[in-house]
Order: structure tokens, then C-alpha cells, then sequence
């Protein structure tokens, strides 16, 4: 997939209830370090805050935390605000996104099915998420590479 | 604008009234009364004391489920096979924010159908007797612990309910806990609970306050909770509380988590009025667990070692099923009995370890620079220079997610194990001891062959998890 926009700003934020932040943090770090442009909303973000600011930064890229196990239903309608408001990004959710269910292709497949692009497991990282919104973005390394990442 | 001034006996009646009026059961509430309730306890269930003359470091877990049958079975348990010392009441999430509706639904579904519908103790929905019936059944005392950002009517009804312990605090269960409260807000709120506690200790019911120590639960660097523990804990006696009990988390390196609780004991002494009764308590490793019962007993064993080094006064206990979110009872007793054996067969072998003293200076050094900040900020006054130090970053929090913090500073392991800052931010530090925490972060750069980054901070985030304490690549 390769998205009409080449903007490399990235929408980050942890949605719902959900406090949780050390994940979000350290997203925020690995992609400003990648070179991509994070806006990062923070914990207790509401569907609205996140398409408000993706359309006032002009996303390429909106990207979902949730770690308490409320994300499918705080997720419910969220692609339909995005698209109400005209935001044309990809969408990607990551975390803890069940409560005790241990099939994750169950849980991606009931994420894609509310509208994500890419959906990630806790144990997933950064570097892995970075490599993938490359692609869909159309980026390539040196594109938004500023800082050497070495793990 | 608010100062660390005690609140005026009048002004404490109407806001007392205001906030009981906020759910029926705040009817119930009759100070008078409840004094003479708290007086008909017998000693062994008064928090403070037995805290605070016991001689070897006392264990609590952490247990709240929506029920009161289910909750007088679970303290039980661990009170009986776990051994728990002082147990607990963790409150519910709706209550937390002040829902009492959704927390009533949530109660009368447990009611209905046995499950347990909400993931604490609704306290205020339970009221005064509902309190009461679980002071009565349980052996032992018993604290209210949380998370509330405005606890008013939550305490008003658990002291009044016979409860003589309560965890949190203004800044403690701000920062970490919620994104929109105002600092200055919480301190409001939190300076009438203090206040409410102050009057209960002033007719000789001493209730015991807990400052929650162990923050955002991430690799804290010690001089950063302590501060903030030693400011809650000055907040708190301004109110009158004459028991108070300063917390700290468990890090992982034993060097440091020895000298962070001596440190902790020590300033909490010194900054604290005499008329205080300080207590600490540790807190066993709040960060993530390893996925695997086996090894979070070896997480929790480290932790009971490091206590019977340290011999803090009370040490709340994880359990092996952490990784998985609320254990069984059983588990939850598992982590205590782990925990006792190892402190009682350690306590008494006098361990002592290179290191300690001189990590214990760095970190008093450390906590002296964030108290200066806060009082230059304040120009003496401890509310306005916690709010102003917060807004300008000189005191932060690593990983907070308030807006009332810049949570811009990064904490990262040394070549030890031992927990440093890697990004400063604005925080208020003296050169010499920043050139330290950068000489012992470019000492693990050289050992792992890579650049100090934000991915070392990752790594150590994962790296318990991952079986290891420091997260080399």
C-alpha cells in the first residue's frame, strides 16, 4: 500500500481510559529518531483528539496504544470519525489489545476488521513498526533516517 | 492561591458536608461516632501502631474484589495462609474516578451473577456498615489503597468506616495515574483528606498515610520518588497526620535499592517535623513481570533479599501470576510466603555490601538538589514550588502521563544494573552529579559496543521481562 501522502508526521497516542505510557514514550523517541515527525497525544485520548490532530498535522500516519483491554471497544466507529474528518492515513493499533485471549490472529483479525492497516502484539518492536510504515508510506531508509538506530 | 496551610476547622466542616452530599451513603457519616467506633477496636487492628513497633519488616499484598462476602474471604485467606501481616483494600477503577453510578451497576451485577464485574472494592457504594462488617471479620488492619486523584468523599466514608490507613496522595496519585487533573487541583483535594486524617489523629485516632512511592513504576531513578514522598509526606503533617509511611519501588539492583530505602529513611526524618512517626515501606518490582511463574518467584525472592538488608517497616508483595494481571488468592499468598521465607532467613545474617554507602550519598545529594528546587521555586512555600518545579520541568517524572508533568526525562540502567538518567531534560541537578550519571552510562555504552540511546531505555524497560536486569542488546 502506498498512500497518495508523503507526510511523515505521525499521530501517536494511547486511547481510551488507558494511562499506560512507557510504550507510547518510547514509540514517540524511536520514530522521532527514524526521523519521521511525532505528534504525540499522549494517554486518555478520545477517537475525536486523534482525528483532529491528524488532520491538523496532516498525518501520513495515525498510531493506536491501548494496554487495559478496552481497545476493541474503544476502537468501535474510530475509522468512521478518521474518515468523517478526512483523514487519509494509514492506521495502525498495537499493546495489549485483549483480555485473556492468547490467539492473537483472532485478535488482528477482529482489529482489521474494524479498519487497521497493521495490527501488533505487545512483544512487537519499535524497529518493527518503523520498517513497516516505511513501506506503506513509500518511504526508504534515507528518506527519514537522522539518527543511526542500532540495536 | 493554595499554600501548604492547614485548612481551618470551619472550612473543613463545609467542604466535609459538600462532598458527602456527592452519594447517599456520605449521609452515614458521623465523625463523632466514627471516633468512638475507632476507640471499640481492639489494638491488633490499629494500623499505625502495629506498624510502626513491630521488629522485622511487615508484609501486605495487594486485594480488592467487588463483594463484601468475597472480600472478607479473600483477606482471610491471606491473612490466614498467606500470613499477610497488614492487608489490603484496593478499590475499583469507577470509584477511582469518582463513578459511583457505573460502580453501583457494577457491584449489583457481581451481586447477581458471581462474577466479579468491577476489579476493586466500591468502598463509598459499600458505605459505612458495608466498611465496618469487613473491619469486624478481618484479624488484622486493614488499608484502603487506590489511585483517586479526589479521594475526599472515599476516605470520608473508609475512616468513618473503620479503616486507619490510606494509600496515595496529591502528587503520587496524579502524576501517574491520569492525564487531566491539575496539580493544583489534587493538592486541594488531597490537603482534605490530610486535614480529615489530622482531625481523627487529633482526638487519638491516629490514621496512617501512605504516600504511593513507586510512581509511574518504570525505572524511577530513587532521588525522584523520594523527593516527591518527603513533599507529600510535609503536605500531609501541615494537616495534622502524625503517622506517615514514605514508599519506594523496587529497582533490582541490590546496591541501590539498599541504599535508596536507608536514603529514604534518613531525609524522611530530617525534612519531616518531629512530631512524625516516619515508617517506609518497599515496594516488590512494579515494572513487568516475567511471563513465567517460575521466574517471577526469583523477581520476588530478590526483592524479599533486598528487604532483609534494608529492613523497611513493611514490604507490599507481588505475586508469581503478576504477568497475567489480578491473581488467584492462592497466588497472591504464594508471593507473601515467598517473600517471609527469605526475609526470615536472611534478615538475620547481617549482610553488608560494598557500594552501598557511597550509592546512598549520591542519592541524599540528589534529593537535596530537587527539594532546594522545590523551595527556591516556591520561595519557601512547598505547594507553590511542587506546582511551579513540575511546570518547569526542574522536578519530573520519568514516563508520566499528567499534563501537569513534562515527563521529559529518561531514566536508563548503568553498567551495574543500577538506574541513571540518560536525558536530563530541565531537571534541577547539579553539574558534578549529571557528569556522574553520564560516566556511568558511557561506561555500559563501551561495554555493549553502541551508542547511548533511546534504546537502551527500551531494552531496559523489556530486559525483567526478558530474564535479565540490565537490557543489553
Amino acid at each position: 500500500m502506498v498512500l497518495n501522502t508523503m507526510s511523515q508526521t505521525v499521530v501517536l497516542g494511547v486511547i481510551g481510559s488507558d494511562a499506560h505510557v512507557v510504550g507510547i514514550t518510547i514509540l514517540e523517541q524511536a520514530f522521532s529518531a527514524a526521523g519521521f515527525d511525532v505528534v504525540n497525544l499522549g494517554v486518555q485520548t478520545s477517537q475525536e483528539e486523534f482525528a483532529e490532530a491528524a488532520v491538523a498535522h496532516d498525518a501520513g500516519a495515525v498510531l493506536v496504544s491501548s494496554l487495559y483491554g478496552h481497545a476493541e471497544q474503544d476502537c468501535q466507529g474510530f475509522h468512521q470519525v478518521l474518515e468523517e474528518a478526512g483523514v487519509d492515513a494509514a492506521t495502525y493499533i498495537g499493546g495489549n489489545l485483549a483480555v485473556g485471549q492468547d490467539d492473537f490472529e483472532e485478535t488482528r483479525a477482529t482489529f482489521e476488521a474494524l479498519g487497521f492497516d497493521r495490527v501488533f502484539d505487545s512483544e512487537t518492536d519499535p524497529e518493527e513498526a518503523i520498517a513497516a510504515l516505511r513501506d506503506d508510506l513509500g518511504l526508504t531508509t534515507t528518506d527519514t533516517e537522522r539518527a543511526t538506530i542500532s540495536s | 492561591m493554595i499554600r501548604d496551610e492547614r485548612i481551618p476547622s470551619d472550612e473543613l466542616r463545609r467542604i466535609d458536608e459538600e462532598i458527602r452530599s456527592d452519594w447517599p451513603t456520605g449521609a452515614d457519616v458521623d465523625f463523632e461516632e466514627a471516633i468512638a467506633y475507632h476507640e471499640s477496636l481492639p489494638e491488633r487492628k490499629r494500623f499505625a501502631d502495629v506498624l510502626e513497633s513491630a521488629d522485622k519488616p511487615l508484609l501486605q499484598p495487594r486485594a480488592g474484589v467487588p463483594r463484601l462476602d468475597d472480600q472478607i474471604e479473600l483477606l482471610e485467606y491471606l491473612h490466614g495462609e498467606g500470613k499477610a501481616d497488614l492487608l489490603p483494600t484496593t478499590i475499583d477503577s469507577y470509584t477511582r474516578d469518582n463513578e459511583y453510578e457505573k460502580a453501583q451497576q457494577g457491584l449489583e451485577k457481581a451481586r447477581e451473577t458471581g462474577d466479579d464485574t468491577l476489579n476493586g472494592f466500591p468502598a463509598v457504594n459499600h458505605g459505612v456498615e458495608g466498611c465496618r462488617e469487613l473491619i469486624e471479620a478481618i484479624d488484622a488492619p486493614i488499608e484502603v489503597r487506590h489511585g483517586t486523584p479526589d479521594a475526599r468523599l472515599l476516605a470520608a466514608i473508609t475512616f468513618a468506616g473503620g479503616f486507619q490507613s490510606f494509600e496515595g496522595g496529591p502528587i503520587s496519585y496524579n502524576i501517574p495515574y491520569t492525564k487531566r487533573h491539575g496539580l493544583e487541583e489534587t493538592i486541594e483535594r488531597w490537603q482534605f483528606v490530610d486535614r480529615l486524617a489530622g482531625a481523627y489523629t487529633q482526638r487519638g485516632v491516629r490514621i496512617n498515610r501512605e504516600p504511593f512511592g513507586p510512581l509511574t513504576g518504570t525505572l524511577v531513578p530513587p532521588s525522584i520518588a523520594i523527593a516527591i514522598g518527603i513533599v507529600e509526606g510535609q503536605l500531609a503533617a501541615t494537616q495534622g497526620v502524625r503517622s506517615i509511611t514514605l514508599g519506594y519501588g523496587q529497582v533490582g539492583n541490590v546496591v541501590q535499592d539498599v541504599a535508596a530505602l536507608n536514603a529514604l529513611r534518613d531525609l524522611a526524618n530530617e525534612y519531616l517535623p518531629d512530631e512524625v512517626v516516619v515508617t517506609t515501606v518497599f515496594h516488590e518490582w512494579m515494572g513487568g513481570f516475567p511471563p513465567d511463574e517460575a521466574r517471577a518467584n526469583g523477581v520476588i525472592s530478590l526483592g524479599g533479599m533486598t528487604a532483609a538488608i534494608a529492613q523497611p517497616d513493611k514490604v507490599i508483595t507481588k505475586s508469581p501470576q503478576e504477568f497475567q494481571g489480578v491473581p488467584t488468592m492462592q497466588a497472591n499468598a504464594a508471593g507473601l510466603r515467598t517473600t517471609r521465607q527469605v526475609i526470615d532467613m536472611a534478615i538475620e545474617q547481617n549482610i553488608g555490601i560494598d557500594g552501598i554507602v557511597e550509592e546512598q550519598d549520591l542519592i541524599e545529594r540528589e534529593t537535596r538538589c530537587l527539594m532546594d528546587a522545590i523551595f527556591t521555586h516556591g520561595d519557601g512555600d512547598v505547594v507553590q514550588g511542587t506546582i511551579k518545579a513540575f511546570d518547569s520541568g526542574a522536578l519530573d517524572v520519568p514516563f508520566a502521563p499528567s499534563d501537569s508533568a513534562k515527563g521529559a526525562i529518561l531514566p536508563a540502567r548503568d553498567d551495574d544494573g543500577r538506574v541513571r538518567i540518560f536525558e536530563w531534560a530541565d531537571l534541577e541537578m547539579d553539574d558534578d552529579i549529571k557528569e556522574i550519571h553520564k560516566a556511568r552510562l558511557s561506561q555500559r555504552a563501551d561495554t555493549e559496543g553502541r551508542e547511548q540511546s533511546f534504546r537502551m531505555v527500551a531494552d531496559d524497560v523489556d530486559a525483567i521481562s526478558d530474564g535479565k536486569l540490565i537490557g543489553r542488546p
